[in-house]
């Protein structure tokens, strides 16, 4: 079991490497000169020339990109905002924790919604307890996110004036923004639920342990939902990725200072920068959820567990 | 399978501490919002305001945004001279006393006794050392080129020499902002990058967040008095529809920008404390004549007479603006500026598509040509794709597409696009550009060296003579009287807009709304420079 | 990502195949019986016949052309879905903009199927370190959310058609390679292959005779089910400004010049709105459908 993780934790380090060679590369395609966007627009352009070669804008890509990655890893650097001037690392480290604090709690709140009903809908199964959320989360796989964050915020914000507007000062704040990120994976995870449960249910040991006379409560608590649950523990650290793309539109939607918002502001100014570094650090922050995703995983699946108990490798 | 029970423990711990996390800042700062805020004591209520785009320096000599502008002018950094819009003009700010030679070149100013933020008192050589900081900005040549040299004389005198006499100086004085020599220079790179009390005006920057918004707090040593209010926070909201919606919650109190898309709710949510300003800042439409694009068509003075004549200019303020700006002919409002020229003694290119039409066969088109459409290059403007130029270029399209022109569309940010424009490397350009000031800021327009110019004239397009254009500039910033400046620069725009290359077609509204525990002083009469200071709370 | 992200488990673990016409007939049998996935289909063939003969119901024109006098103006007779913010009909740009948007999403996901399927057959088929390049390049496209790498892409190459298309090809093809994949690995021990090979096919021929006609009824249903979130995703683009330049007609982009007005003019808000939902709903209908005619094990 150690040797799974040892060898999953190990594999991070090419992918991460990996996920910032694709980022730099793609946005060095068309790359803006960082002295004129630094020094601005009426700068000369002797002056921009020696700047470039100052930052080794003139370098070979892959010396750059080694540059990069240096600086980064040993230093935290990832260069200077174009927009503010400012270090890329102080502007963004701070928004980064609260798109992940939003993601997580996004992840939290789909899971506490969507397992629980989706395990109903499965042992309910063509009651209205089943109907009801299967038809509700139909229509909500279908409405674009940033349709969802102005509904709430006609509804809550400016019809009931419950809930801010803006912002992230108090828990209040939250609510809004968390709802709208969270409710579109909270349906895909009904929907995976409901479908692995009823899989469960179908299968010949939960038949089996009917047929022994076991009490029905027992059968689908004891039998069929923990197997039910393995690929759903996949599920919802898959849905980390929907979560961070109605992230960035519930950010924009509500101003809140996480990194899309931040990102979207910026690729007016072409402020490429911020954009490696943003998306830099969300990737590996969705990588390690990922790899930890695997190894709850692997805690659960016992086929994973005899594979690295029993053989080699 | 205690393994697994462990598992999903595990699973259990890592989202419970999810949830932990977002309830985390909860406790952080006191209950902002909710019911419009009118209860109990106001006196140290913090007056919110909508910020929609967030600020990129704290230094005031980097930033370009009108809206940072007038936050941090006045309230923030102070030149010599400040704006009054409201009474109408400059009015002196740190200048006490100004003592002008007879030759009108030598410039004697006393300051008044104010400190910095940070305590030091103001000094001649603060303002020396602000100058001379302005004038190695290459973004500053229009306002300090005639500026030859500032010498201090003693600790509260400094003397201005200029090169020629120059009748616009007052927007130099007030364009320049006094700034800390001990602060900046100890701030060295990072000064721009932080909050800051390098300046001498009644708020201090005392939180800033690049990518959020900006508090300002009141400095009660301020050389004139204590202000009322003493935080003032700009919060920054960047939709629209938010931001009304935060406005009829009591969130904000206060915008000066705000949304004319949905005017209505914002007017019946504030009952009386709404005003519609008519602003100075003008949009105009530039006609780029050495543009070589479709055989250089533009080089054709008719197609160029028959472009703005096509321009709707009624449709471009419901569009753009939901028809609360104003149409205007007038490159700088003569309603705002003693000198600017107006509009009755200049060719003026009213909306007629039938007359365009006309003059294009004129030119040379055919019937088929036109139906066909003939391609007129590229309209290059800037801002947010679904902001105000981006909306006026997509009418002046279907304008043009009217009469048988067609272009495409180009809007970038602004630090992509005005480069374009000023480079003349557009066919059609928008730009837009506050009129506050002295009918000789024309000479950004129209002299290629001054920094701003978007069309260059040098080529005579038309009949125009461009030294006469030259000269009159001259004429017109030698001269003291008022009257008789007016008649130059009456005749210099004449020759310009003759030419067909610069086509004013309106000015910005300003929206201003707010909340009724607020009186929001001259706020609710100044276009672009509010002054917080002027602000209290009912 | 190695071993266990077996997210499409609902759909890829059949083991049909689709041969046979008796066999489509019997998944059209199959299909007929759920409401819900006829629904869908008269729905879809509604639409998609609404868009394919738009010209008849009304004029490219109206979707670009400006009428300033109506600006905003209310659903009436003349304009049954109101005008929008530049006095276009809006009914014509729901129409003219479901071209752009389906067009978009049927080419991304045609192209990231076709991509992501040869992938991952040749993954799957060669095996050795074939696949594990592969896999592991993918796994690192992967750990890049979609969004963002969408974003990358657009902002490095600008947004247009063209570059909408390869963005959302590449955040959608890694679905294709997996599901192949797995196909294919589990199609390669099944003994018609085997006699293939013993009987001298080549691999091009193998993959492309035997393999992936088995594979293709899983592949039909992602598809579907793809496009449905293509066409969101889209949308979400436009919204944030990424997607195609005005006034070119299309969904998200009607979303997005909708929001400043979504309270003094609903209208604009409502229909494009209602459009995608409709739209989206009814591939996901026929999808579903799909899915559950050809893998009969999941209907109880």
């Amino acid at each position: 079991m150690h040797r799974y993780i040892l060898k999953r934790i190990a594999f991070l380090i090419p992918t991460i490497l990996g996920v910032t060679f694709i980022i730099y590369a793609v946005l060095n395609i068309t790359p803006s000169s960082p002295g004129q966007a630094i020094l601005g627009p009426s700068a000369s352009p002797a002056a921009i020339e020696e700047f470039n070669h100052q930052v080794g804008y003139d370098q070979p890509f892959l010396t750059k990109y080694f540059n990069y990655v240096k600086n980064m890893v040993t230093k935290a650097d990832f260069g200077i905002s174009y927009f503010t001037k400012q270090s890329v690392f102080n502007e963004v480290w701070p928004r980064f924790m609260v798109t992940i604090k939003l993601s997580l709690s996004g992840v939290a709140l789909a899971a506490l919604i969507g397992v629980p009903l989706g395990i109903l809908a499965a042992v309910k199964q063509y009651s209205l307890l089943d109907t009801i959320p299967s038809v509700l989360s139909f229509f909500i796989a279908a409405i674009p996110s940033f349709v969802l964050g102005m509904v709430l915020l006609l509804v809550f914000a400016q019809q009931l004036k419950i809930l801010p507007s803006y912002g992230l000062d108090t828990w209040k704040h939250y609510i809004m923004p968390i709802l709208a990120i969270a409710i579109p994976p909270a349906a895909q995870n009904m929907r995976f639920t409901k479908s692995s449960m009823l899989e469960a249910i179908r299968q010949d040991y939960v038949r089996t342990a009917r047929a022994k006379g076991a009490p029905e409560r027992t059968v689908i608590w004891k039998h069929a939902l923990r197997n039910a649950l393995m690929p759903v523990v996949t599920q919802i650290g898959m849905s980390l990725g929907l979560l961070i793309c109605g992230s960035v539109v519930i950010e924009k939607m509500f101003t809140l200072p996480g990194i899309g918002s931040l990102i979207i502001d910026r690729i007016n100014f072409k402020d490429e920068p911020i954009i490696i570094a943003g998306v830099i650090l969300i990737s590996i922050c969705f990588t390690v959820v990922m790899l930890l995703v695997d190894i709850i995983y692997a805690f659960i699946d016992p086929r994973i567990k005899a594979k690295y108990s029993n053989a080699k490798g | 399978m205690k393994k697994r029970i462990t598992a999903f423990l595990l699973t259990a711990v890592m989202l419970l501490g999810a949830l932990a996390g977002c309830g985390g800042p909860a406790n952080n700062s006191g209950d902002g919002s909710g019911d419009g805020g009118n209860g109990g004591d106001n006196t140290s209520r913090s007056l919110k305001i909508r910020k929609v785009n967030s600020l990129a320096s704290t230094d005031y000599d980097v930033v370009t945004y009108t809206e940072d502008m007038s936050i941090l002018s006045d309230n923030v950094f102070q030149g010599l001279y400040g704006m009054d819009e409201a009474g109408g003009g400059y009015c002196k700010l740190l200048a006490k006393d100004v003592a002008i030679s007879e030759d009108g070149i030598t410039y004697t100013i006393t300051l008044v006794d104010a400190t910095f933020q940070n305590g030091d008192a103001v000094k001649a050589s603060d303002v020396k050392f602000s100058y001379d900081r302005a004038m190695a900005t290459e973004r500053f040549n229009y306002v300090t080129d005639m500026i030859d040299s500032v010498e201090v004389q003693d600790d509260k005198t400094v003397v201005f020499t200029l090169k020629y006499p120059y009748s616009a100086i007052d927007h130099t004085f007030f364009s320049i902002k006094i700034t800390s020599e001990r602060e900046i220079t100890e701030a060295g790179a990072s000064y721009g990058t932080t909050a800051h009390t390098a300046a001498t005006g009644p708020y201090a920057i005392s939180k800033y967040d690049p990518a959020g918004g900006l508090t300002l707090t009141a400095y009660d040593g301020y050389w004139g008095g204590a202000p009322a209010i003493k935080t003032v926070e700009y919060v920054l909201i960047t939709e629209d529809s938010a931001a009304v919606i935060a406005y009829e919650n009591g969130e904000i109190d206060f915008m000066n920008n705000a949304p004319t898309s949905d005017w209505e709710a914002l007017v019946s949510a504030s009952g009386d404390n709404n005003a519609v300003l008519k602003g100075n800042s003008i949009r105009t439409l530039y006609i780029n004549y050495q543009s070589t694009t479709n055989n250089s068509i533009l080089a054709n003075d008719l197609v160029r007479q028959a472009i703005c004549y096509a321009v709707d200019k009624n449709a471009i303020n419901t569009v753009a603006t939901s028809g609360l700006g104003t149409t205007s002919d007038e490159y700088i409002l003569s309603d705002y500026v003693a000198t600017a020229p107006e509009a009755k003694d200049f060719e003026t290119y009213s909306y007629n598509p039938e007359k365009a039409k006309e003059l294009l066969l004129q030119a040379g088109y055919t019937e088929a040509d036109l139906a066909a459409g003939v391609s007129v290059g590229t309209l290059t403007t800037y801002g947010p794709a679904t902001g105000e130029k981006a909306k006026a270029a997509q009418v002046v399209q279907a304008n043009l597409k009217a009469v048988g022109l067609l272009c495409e569309i180009d809007v970038a940010d602004s630090n992509i696009n005005v480069p374009k424009l000023k480079a003349h490397d557009f066919d059609l350009g928008i730009y837009g550009d506050s009129g506050n000031y002295d009918f000789n800021n024309i000479r950004q327009q129209v002299l290629v060296d001054g920094g701003y110019c978007i069309v260059d004239l040098t080529g005579n397009p038309g009949e125009l003579d461009y030294s006469k254009v030259e000269s009159l500039l001259a004429d017109g910033i030698a001269e003291t009287d008022i009257a008789a400046r007016k008649a130059i620069y009456t005749e210099l725009w004449s020759m310009v807009a003759d030419t067909a290359t610069m086509h004013p077609y309106m000015n910005m509204p300003v929206a201003v709304v707010w909340s009724s525990a607020l009186n929001p002083g001259d706020g609710a009469q100044s276009p672009t420079y509010y002054h917080l200071n002027t602000f209290s709370w009912k | 990502m190695e071993n266990t992200t077996n997210t499409t488990a609902a759909v890829d673990n059949s083991e049909f195949s689709f041969k046979r016409a008796s066999q489509a007939k019997e998944i059209w049998r199959r299909f007929r019986k759920s409401k819900g996935a006829l629904i869908g289909l008269i729905l879809l063939v509604i639409i998609v016949g609404v868009l394919l003969f738009a010209p008849l119901f009304i004029s490219y024109d109206a979707a670009i052309e400006s009428d300033f006098a109506n600006v905003l103006a209310k659903p009436s007779k003349e304009h049954i879905f109101g005008m929008d913010g530049f006095g276009h009909d809006i009914f014509a740009r729901i129409i003219y903009g479901g071209r752009t948007s389906l067009t978009i999403a049927l080419i991304a996901t045609i192209t990231s199927c076709l991509f992501g399927s040869a992938l991952g057959a040749i993954a799957g088929y060669f095996g050795g370190w074939v696949d594990s390049l592969i896999m592991r390049t993918l796994d690192i496209f992967m750990s890049v959310p979609d969004i963002l790498f969408t974003m990358a892409v657009v902002v490095a190459l600008g947004a247009n058609a063209v570059n909408l298309i390869i963005a959302l090809t590449l955040a959608y093809f890694s679905n294709y390679v997996r599901l192949v994949r797995s196909q294919v690995l589990t199609l390669s021990e099944q003994d018609y292959v085997e006699a293939a090979r013993a009987g001298g096919s080549g691999n091009a021929r193998i993959i492309l005779k035997h393999i992936i006609p088995n594979a293709i009824g899983v592949i039909i249903v992602n598809v579907t089910l793809n496009v449905a979130k293509i066409i969101i995703y889209e949308s979400t683009l436009s919204f944030l400004g990424l997607g195609m330049p005005p006034p070119q007609p299309e969904w998200g982009l009607m979303l997005s010049e909708a929001r400043e007005f979504m309270r003094p003019a609903p209208h604009l808000l409502i229909f494009p709105a209602a459009a995608i939902v409709l739209c989206a709903c009814s591939v996901n209908l026929v999808g579903d459908g799909l899915r559950d005619a050809l893998d009969p094990h999941l209907k109880s």
